[in-house]
């Protein structure tokens, strides 16, 4: 069967008769899907990425619901000493006493009253404890319990400005932080975490405090807490910066 | 005489099937990727039941992304092409009739036992076609719902929390990313037995899907053709030396 060629048709000026346009076309696409194979994939997607992640963060704020509560499985089983432990420095960060002095979770930004806290501020600030998923980002759950003192109740005490929308977390594990949207941040189980499974926390799970919250994924969770900053702009954050979705709800 | 070309794939159907097979294809590798990122199912202190290679990574080769936070960014954009082109694809076959086409109907399950038999040699001539035949019809009706299936583990997995009800209807967390995971593991087999099926009984129909045209003499039916074999129209299989005799 001989194609049908119409005299002034662009394929026809190209020399291109559309039966070999379409084996050309189907080439180039199947050597890009195996060139493709392990890698990043072209740069100039990056913009569309990028485009993606503004509108599924959109997305996700709509579907952000305050009264959506995390209930683990009733079989769960606690992780407790299979709870994987996380940091970026070299070594567990330890809270040094004889050099920093006593450890205290700072508050301000946009507040009327910052607050410097030590543990035993917090610890007698009203408590809350939850048995709650951790989900992480590498697709892994565990489950703990967690025992602190919810947000909501550190900014009232704080007096949270309405200018703030933002908040960031930081921490004393080599500038490890990240912020949030303020309406995850007033979740009611988003929790300034100081003891976890009954105990207060070890320094490979975040000592003295850290934050924790079913709503955000696990690298959200800054540990080794201290300083919360209540802010009008997004501050980014440690895995936020390098290509980690900003939001990272769940 | 040249027999008239019919309209097999209107092109809305055939923008539809190659956008997803571009998206899915996204959607495995870049999937594929982030399941290496903890290639397990249990919850942290638990055992999983139900799947023999726990913490065996899949090969690199077969992943897209290069890393997890690219994977997920891809898995993430694409999702939108892969659902909303889905979407398209289903209201358009709705309201145009096609899933007539694509429905279980009486008798499909023994005319798929026959395409068995005449696959396996066991029968001489091939059933009858139309525009799918009995296996096809299975296939092509199952993908969308495995499909549908894919999309609902996968907003299971991405919002545990806020679509809670969701994930507690597919089991809690652990069950619904298993659940995701097999959609895929399906996709992939139906998938690869669909394009084997293309290259190795119709390869006609990669132009139908392409220019939405196609000839009755190329069916599967009118060559008989089992995978590899009879992959010519009979009359071509038949052809003698065309060249002109020699003047006497």
């Amino acid at each position: 069967m001989t194609a049908r060629r119409y005299p002034g048709h662009p394929a026809e000026r190209l020399g291109l008769d559309r039966r070999r346009f379409l084996a050309a076309a189907t080439s180039a696409v199947g050597a890009a899907l195996v060139a493709a194979c392990d890698s990043t994939g072209p740069r100039s997607a990056g913009k569309l990425l990028r485009l993606a992640e503004h509108g599924n963060e959109t997305v996700e704020r709509a579907l952000f619901n305050h009264r959506a509560m995390n209930v683990p499985s009733a079989n769960a089983r606690i992780a407790g000493e299979a709870f994987p432990s996380y940091f970026i420095s070299k070594q567990v960060p330890v809270w040094n006493e004889a050099i920093r002095g006593v450890w205290r979770l700072e508050v301000g930004g946009l507040v009327q009253r910052p607050l410097s806290l030590t543990l035993a501020d917090l610890s007698s600030l009203p408590r809350v404890g939850y048995k709650l998923d951790h989900f992480c980002v590498e697709g892994w759950t565990a489950v703990a319990t967690r025992t602190g003192v919810s947000l909501r109740e550190i900014a009232k005490v704080a007096g949270v400005q309405p200018g703030a929308r933002y908040v960031d977390f930081e921490s004393f594990d080599d500038g490890y932080h990240e912020s949030w949207d303020i309406e995850s941040a007033m979740h009611p189980q988003t929790l300034v975490v100081y003891a976890q499974d009954g105990r207060y926390l070890n320094p490979a799970w975040g000592a003295p405090a850290r934050v924790y919250s079913p709503v955000k994924l696990g690298y959200k969770n800054t540990k080794y807490l201290t300083r919360i900053m209540f802010l009008p702009e997004k501050t980014g954050g440690y895995w936020s910066d390098q290509g980690y979705e900003w939001y990272g709800g769940v | 005489m040249p027999e008239p070309a019919t309209k097999r794939h209107h092109v809305v159907v055939r923008v539809t099937h190659w956008v997803n097979a571009i998206a899915l294809t996204i959607m495995v590798g870049s999937g594929l990727r982030i399941f290496n990122a903890y290639p397990a199912f249990a919850r942290r202190g638990e055992t999983f039941c139900c799947y023999p290679f726990e913490h065996q990574p899949i090969p690199a080769a077969l992943t897209f992304g290069g890393w997890l936070a690219g994977a997920r960014n891809w898995h993430f954009a694409a999702m939108w092409i892969l659902t909303l082109n889905g979407l398209v694809y289903l209201a358009f076959i709705y309201l145009h009739g096609e899933w007539r086409d694509l429905v279980p109907r009486r008798g499909q399950l023994r005319d798929s036992v026959e395409m068995v038999k005449f696959y396996l040699t066991v029968r001489k001539d091939h059933p009858r076609q139309g525009k799918h035949n009995a296996l096809q019809r299975f296939v092509y009706f199952a993908m969308p719902v495995i499909g549908i299936f894919a999309v609902l583990t996968g907003l299971a997995i991405w919002k545990p929390v806020q679509l809670s009800a969701l994930t507690a209807l597919f089991g809690g967390y652990v069950w619904a990313r298993y659940w995701h995971f097999w959609t895929m593991l399906l996709l992939v087999a139906l998938g690869f037995g669909h394009v084997f099926m293309v290259f190795a009984v119709d390869p006609y129909s990669i132009r139908a899907m392409i220019t939405g045209t196609y000839r009755e003499r190329w069916s599967p039916e009118a060559r008989n053709a089992r995978p590899f074999v009879h992959l010519l129209p009979r009359h071509e299989r038949t052809a003698v030396d065309p060249t002109p005799p020699s003047q006497p």
